[in-house]
């Protein structure tokens, strides 16, 4: 406490100070008549009043001894010294600290006194301490007690006056410092006392010496232990007052008012008779200043002048022929980047009219749908319609639509984009007309009707006078081909899905393949010199090894159960596969036959001649579908799903594999001249080979809108064409030329329509007339139609 | 090893920055660089590959360079730092500060981005679409604060536009009005650029929420300017002076555009040609008187002005004024433009539209879009109400214009039409019969003049019927030209009674043809039709030889399409090509099925009215 004070002190004005130093010499001293007293009780212990008493009686007793001081207090301060040393000299044999302290407190005030210089200050400081005096005389009748306890701190309070470096504590008998006692928790002593001697520690007083000090004595309530210098501090009754002060949160001493009047401690008394400086009031401060009644003066020439006015009307913006010089026009913008205009709204049509034509309305039905879309799905503007011009409401998107219309033009991006603006047919290819083209297969001449099944295959004699087909109704027909009456019927006993006529001309020879197997059949057409040597042709050769069990093929002679007498009976090989396709030798020796299933076997040539069969192919590289001879040359065309491969039959090599880029390859046909390809597929694409100049295809045409089922080539003219399921034919005109550096020119030319669709399946077959432009095709329909030129 | 170089820092890449670090390198709030950018008319571009995402705008590294160089940027620093000190000064309570500061905030000047995006005035003229239709929604606008529209610019906004419009129906460069629901339309060709604005009907306006007025505002501003410094040039070559002083009095009388009109005329007649060439010396005094002297003998003038007709013979300088100005007028656009002769051609036919006709508007018409557009048009117009410069009883009235069936007095003289009229007539460039138009009557339907309808590929009836009433309008104008020659006084009027003559002798005729059960229009079709049919068949007559029709079992045009497109060879083409041909024939297949579905309705229409 103290330490705070003073340093408070030293900052504070004087009027607090003082509060200060009554307070601090008030604890100060308090803490000296506490000790006193304690001693003093040490001393009564015996003569003490019983402590039923109450505490009137208690004072009373105390009242005797304490006479003498309480008259000392009455002194004031002429008896300080005095009894100040009757204090000393009271206690110098108990409490040789206490006397020490009573010494520093001495100096303590002399100090103070000296520091306090103004004898006016000091005066009312005088003054005020004796007015409280007399109040707590006037108490002390009251409250007896309360005077006897206060006479020594009284006393001393006039000592202490000013005093900045009293020690208000308790003097401390240990001299440890402010340590934890536990350091000592384990020793005999608690400490030293400044001679450097040990303080033992007292007896620990039991449960009962505490019941009984309660008994006995009646200030043990008031009685503190201090633990740190290992005695028993009563607190007095000041101490008392002041804790329960403390505890209402009010100043500890009575004596503090803590509204009190303010004092103006600047003001002087005297009215000012002593100012600090006493130098006359200078004369300028009463006259105005002339600089500033110059400017004055013309501030107010120009306010009468109006060359300043107050008012400033805010000046418009002036303006004028921005563009004089009008004839520069600049390509780039100032920034050095070309500039791009936003583009202009769309203009309003017809249907934005407030009166449109019935057309641009939309019917009731369409208004009902509108009505039923969520907001966000409706079209931006419906079409409305009003009778009169007074009748259009306001437009309520209007605002938003311009502001929509703001952001676009300042948040979007801008880029110059190129407008194709070109007419779409200039983009299509320049090709000859078909016109120019002809002739080619347009009309439809004959149709062959007589199948009640599915048409599979349809051939063409190398005469071009008898047409062959075979059927789903497990038929083949031979036709005449310009009556289309049917010249021959076999029943085979499983459906046709291949026929092919030989392509010797010496011999009218069928080859037909049914199920496992293949028949060849006599017939018998044409003069009685062909027909004789087709059954020269087919007579059995009789062999043993055909008889076992392992051979590709057996070779055995067929009686037809064909219809009426007309149908003889021919060769038939069977397989152990079934077989789905036929091919020829151009010179009518060999043939093949492909059965896709067959594994390493699904390749076999034949050998009509010597009646023998082989397999050319040790294995296949995936499944076969189709295979065919080149025209001319030993080489033979195998078709897999995807790929086709070329071999040299003379050097039994592989010569190209040609890659076709399609899901799965379902027919192919070669040009006559034997260097391009075509191949059908059933991803709808009909792709050409140039085998001079790539393993690729030169062209892929996707035409059809269906799987391509066979294609054909012309054999003299430049002429191809595809059959699909979609029930067309197209007819291509497709030059090879034989520049070779000339690419073949494909030019579409005929869509020739007619089949009709049946179980998905449209046109099953195609092929050309070998020496007329005419087209022979087989639909699903069971008709065999020809389209002539 | 040479160093790296990271990606996106050189070439194209580097061309291009985003927005956020734009603002960064700029050191501006967003909303700051977005006024700047809206009144420098920088837009964000497309960069060849986006560097830092995709979802970004990108801006040009120039553009940004462009804007940190504006001195605009620095005068808006002042301002945001002068509005401070407002608020600082309110905060203290020093209000007369505070209020004295407020009037002194300094202002900017926005003529200097005109020029600059603008070099060339026709540029201008070319951008002139949105500046225009957001000047008119101003002039519409209610002034709120909670809209941050004050007054001032709405008024500046209406000035602005009755100035052009003033100078439209000055120089009769409309071109075509539509009247849409979402508002009127106007296209005037102003030094050959096609200029096209929107009004919105006048009714009070539906005002969002959900729209930020602060950006419109900004454009608004830059707009103002704009269209202020492209009047002031359109009016310099006229010889006019601008801006021209508006009448209050008929300002008041809410006459609008005529009160600009009235006081153009008046100006050129007193002050004479090219005033505003030499700038005078104290313009604004000499007009403050200028407009006292008007004021005093406006009586006088009104009064000229109900004489109507009559008015060219008793003021004929004010009729020469005119003549010259519109003489000097064409003097300018020869300069401009080589084709001078259709360019006169087509004025002459617009201003002469109307010549000699007075219109009456009844009470419950737009005026100010009829007024605009008869002036346009060389017509005279007179309305019910205050300020009108003709009586309602005025027998020089030659239409009368309603919307309601007309219950009081009928003026044999007179024709009683619908507004529509009147934009009919403008778009067809012919006085279309009124019978048609009778007011309570539902008129013929109202057509856009701005769809090429023979693009489109669909002739709505009604435009077919106008064409051949234009093409006979034409012939007689040309035969009567030779009369006109002969008698000038009669020249319009009678021009005028023949179009209308033949104009009715045919509509008789399309009537006679109606009773008969066969509308022009169907008959027009056959004709048509089998005039194409012959020539079709001339085309593909090997092909129809030719295809195997007969059994075909898709229907014979059906499969003759198909056929056509896979005969052109169009699967032979590389994919890109065949791609791109693919879209352009389904884009016309779209448009195709439009004009089908047109026609399909137009049927049930037809029939619908039958059964009524």
């Amino acid at each position: 406490m103290a330490k705070r004070s003073s340093s408070r002190e030293a900052t504070k004005a004087p009027a607090s100070q003082k509060k200060e130093d009554d307070e601090n010499y008030e604890v100060t001293e308090l803490g000296m008549s506490s000790d006193e007293e304690h001693e003093f009780d040490d001393q009564e212990v015996e003569v003490m009043v019983p402590p039923n008493d109450d505490e009137e009686d208690e004072d009373e007793a105390e009242e005797e001894q304490e006479d003498e001081e309480a008259e000392s207090d009455g002194h004031g301060g002429e008896d300080e010294s005095d009894g100040e040393i009757s204090d000393d000299v009271e206690f110098d044999e108990e409490e040789g600290d206490a006397d020490e302290e009573g010494e520093e407190d001495d100096d303590g005030d002399g100090e103070g006194d000296d520091a306090v210089d103004d004898e006016e200050f000091m005066e009312r400081m005088l003054q005020q301490s004796i007015d409280e005096d007399k109040g707590a005389a006037g108490n002390e009748e009251e409250e007896d007690e309360e005077g006897s306890d206060k006479g020594p701190a009284m006393e001393d309070a006039y000592d202490s006056q000013g005093s900045d470096s009293s020690d208000d504590e308790r003097p401390q008998r240990n001299t440890v410092g402010n340590v934890p006692l536990k350091w000592y928790k384990d020793e005999e002593h608690i400490g030293y006392d400044k001679d450097g001697k040990r303080i033992a520690k007292s007896e620990k007083r039991d449960a009962l010496d505490a019941f009984l000090a309660r008994t006995d004595n009646k200030k043990e309530w008031r009685t503190v232990r201090d633990e740190y210098n290992d005695e028993d501090v009563v607190l007095t009754k000041e101490e008392m007052e002041m804790v329960r002060r403390i505890r209402r949160g009010q100043f500890p001493d009575v004596n503090i008012n803590p509204f009190e009047e303010y004092v103006d401690w600047m003001k002087w008394e005297d009215g000012g008779k002593h100012p600090l400086s006493s130098a006359p009031e200078p004369k300028r401060r009463f006259i105005p200043s002339k600089s500033e009644a110059k400017k004055v003066v013309k501030l107010v020439r120009a306010l009468r002048r109006g060359w300043i006015k107050m008012d400033k009307p805010k000046e418009e913006p002036k303006t004028y022929l921005l563009w004089a010089d009008d004839n520069q026009i600049m390509e780039k913008n100032a920034n050095g980047l070309t500039y791009i205009p936003a583009p202009k709204p769309q203009l309003p049509g017809h249907d934005q009219s407030y009166n449109p034509s019935g057309e641009y309305l939309p019917t009731e039905e369409e208004q009902a749908a509108i009505t039923m879309l969520d907001e966000s799905e409706r079209p931006k503007f419906v079409p409305q319609d009003f009778d009169s011009m007074r009748q259009i409401p306001s437009y309520d998107k209007y605002v938003k639509e311009r502001f929509e219309r703001c952001l676009d033009l300042y948040l979007c991006p801008r880029t110059r984009k190129k407008r194709i603006n070109i007419d779409p047919e200039s983009l299509l290819p320049k090709l000859p007309k078909p016109k120019d083209l002809q002739p080619f297969p347009t009309t439809l001449c004959v149709q062959y009707e007589g199948h009640t099944g599915p048409v599979w295959s349809v051939s063409v004699d190398p005469s071009g006078q008898w047409l062959a087909t075979g059927s789903s109704d497990c038929t083949v027909r031979v036709w005449e081909v310009r009556t289309g009456r049917c010249q021959r019927v076999w029943r085979v006993g499983y459906a046709a899905k291949c026929v092919q006529w030989s392509p010797d001309p010496s011999v009218r020879l069928l080859a037909v393949a049914a199920d496992t197997r293949v028949l060849l059949l006599n017939a018998e057409v044409g003069g009685p010199d062909v027909r004789e040597a087709t059954a020269k042709a087919l007579t059995l050769i009789k062999r043993e090894s055909d008889k076992s069990s392992d051979a590709l093929a057996v070779w055995s002679s067929w009686e037809g159960e064909g219809a009426g007498a007309l149908s003889k009976g021919g060769l038939q090989l069977q397989q152990k596969h079934v077989v789905r396709q036929l091919a020829w030798h151009h010179r009518g020796d060999y043939f093949t036959s492909v059965a896709p299933m067959g594994g390493p076997f699904a390749v076999l040539v034949h050998q009509l001649s010597k009646q023998a069969t082989q397999n050319p192919f040790r294995k296949n590289k995936g499944r076969v579908l189709r295979a065919i001879f080149h025209p001319s040359k030993p080489f033979f065309f195998v078709a897999t799903q995807q790929h086709v491969r070329v071999y040299n039959l003379a050097k039994q090599t592989l010569a190209k594999k040609l890659t076709a880029s399609v899901s799965k390859i379902s027919s192919m046909a070669i040009h006559p001249q034997g260097d391009n390809l075509i191949v059908g597929s059933n991803d709808n694409k009909l792709t050409w080979f140039d085998m001079d100049l790539s393993t690729r295809p030169y062209k892929t045409i996707s035409s059809h809108a269906h799987s391509i089922e066979g294609v054909a080539f012309h054999r003299s003219y430049p002429l191809f064409a595809s059959c699909a399921d979609d029930a067309t034919v197209h007819v291509f005109h497709g030059m090879v030329y034989s520049d070779l550096l000339q690419n073949p020119l494909i030019v579409p030319v005929k869509i020739l329509r007619g089949h009709a669709v049946e179980d998905h399946l449209g046109v099953l077959d195609c092929t050309f007339h070998p020496t007329l432009p005419w087209l022979f095709t087989a639909g699903a329909d069971q008709t065999v139609r020809l389209f002539c030129n | 090893m040479g160093k790296i170089i990271k990606k996106g820092t050189t070439g194209n890449a580097a061309n291009y920055t985003t927005r956020n670090q734009a603002l960064k390198r700029l050191q501006l709030k967003l909303e700051e660089f977005r006024r700047l950018c809206i009144l420098k008319g920088v837009h964000p571009r497309e960069p060849k590959k986006k560097r830092q995402g995709q979802g970004k705008t990108y801006y040009h590294v120039k553009d940004i360079n462009f804007l940190a160089h504006e001195p605009l940027l620095e005068q808006f620093r002042t301002i945001r730092s002068h509005k401070k000190k407002i608020v600082r000064a309110k905060g203290k309570k020093e209000y007369d500060l505070a209020e004295r500061l407020k009037n002194i905030t300094p202002g900017y000047r926005l003529d200097h981005l005109v020029k600059e995006r603008y070099p060339s005035f026709i540029d201008a003229l070319r951008d002139l679409d949105d500046p225009l239709s957001l000047i008119h929604l101003f002039a519409v606008l209610p002034a709120e604060k909670r809209l941050k529209v004050n007054n001032t610019m709405v008024q500046k906004a209406r000035r602005l536009s009755l100035e052009f419009q003033a100078y439209v129906s000055r120089t009769h460069a409309l071109r075509k009005v539509f009247v849409s629901v979402k508002g009127i339309y106007y296209q005037a060709e102003i030094l050959g650029q096609l200029v096209t604005w929107i009004v919105p009907h006048a009714l009070a306006q539906h005002i969002p929420i959900d729209v930020d007025y602060r950006v419109m505002t900004t454009f608004l501003d830059f707009y103002e300017v704009l269209l202020e410094f492209v009047n002031f040039k359109l009016y310099h070559q006229l010889g006019l002076k601008y801006p021209p002083n508006l009448n209050s009095h008929m300002e008041d009388a809410a006459t609008g555009l005529m009160a600009v009109m009235h006081e153009m005329a008046t100006s050129t007649g007193a002050t004479g040609l090219l005033e505003a060439s030499a700038p005078t010396p104290n313009p604004e005094s000499k007009v403050a008187k200028e407009s006292e002297k008007r004021l005093s003998t406006l009586k006088d003038k009104m009064a000229d002005l109900t004489e109507g007709d009559a008015e060219e013979e008793e003021h004929p300088r004010d009729a020469e004024a005119i003549d010259d100005a519109e003489e000097d007028m064409k003097v300018v656009i020869r300069d401009e433009h080589g084709q001078e002769s259709q360019e006169t051609h087509e004025e002459d036919e617009c201003g002469n539209l109307f010549k000699g006709l007075v219109f009456y508007l009844g009470r419950e018409t737009n005026r100010e879009s009829l007024g605009f557009v008869i002036q346009c048009f060389g017509g005279k117009a007179g309305w019910e109400g205050e300020g009108s410069p003709i009586e309602g009883s005025d027998p020089s009235i030659t239409h009368s214009v309603s919307d309601r069936p007309n219950k009081g007095h009928r003026f044999l003289s007179r024709d009683y039409v619908t507004p529509q009229w009147v934009y009919d007539s403008i778009n067809f460039r012919v006085l279309t019969p009124t019978e048609g138009y009778q007011p309570g009557m539902k008129p013929p339907p109202h057509l856009s003049p701005f769809v090429d309808n023979e693009a489109e590929g669909y002739m709505p009836e009604y435009a077919d019927t106008m064409r051949r009433l234009q093409e006979a309008s034409k012939s007689v104008n040309l035969d009567a030209a030779a009369e006109v020659q002969d008698d000038e006084s009669r020249g319009t009027k009678r021009t005028l009674d023949n179009d209308e003559d033949a104009a009715e002798k045919e509509y008789a005729a399309e009537l006679a043809a109606e009773i008969a059960g066969v509308s022009y229009a169907q008959s027009l079709q056959k004709h048509e039709d089998e005039e194409e049919e012959d020539e079709e068949e001339d085309d593909e007559k090997s092909d129809e030889e030719a295809a195997p029709g007969k059994s075909a079992p898709l229907s014979g045009a059906e499969a003759d399409a198909v056929d056509a497109g896979i005969l052109k060879g169009s699967y032979l083409l590389p994919r890109k090509t065949r791609e791109l041909y693919k879209a352009m024939q389904m884009g016309s297949a779209k448009k195709k099925a439009r004009i089908e579905e047109l026609q399909s309705k137009k049927k049930q229409v037809a029939s619908k009215k039958q059964k009524k």
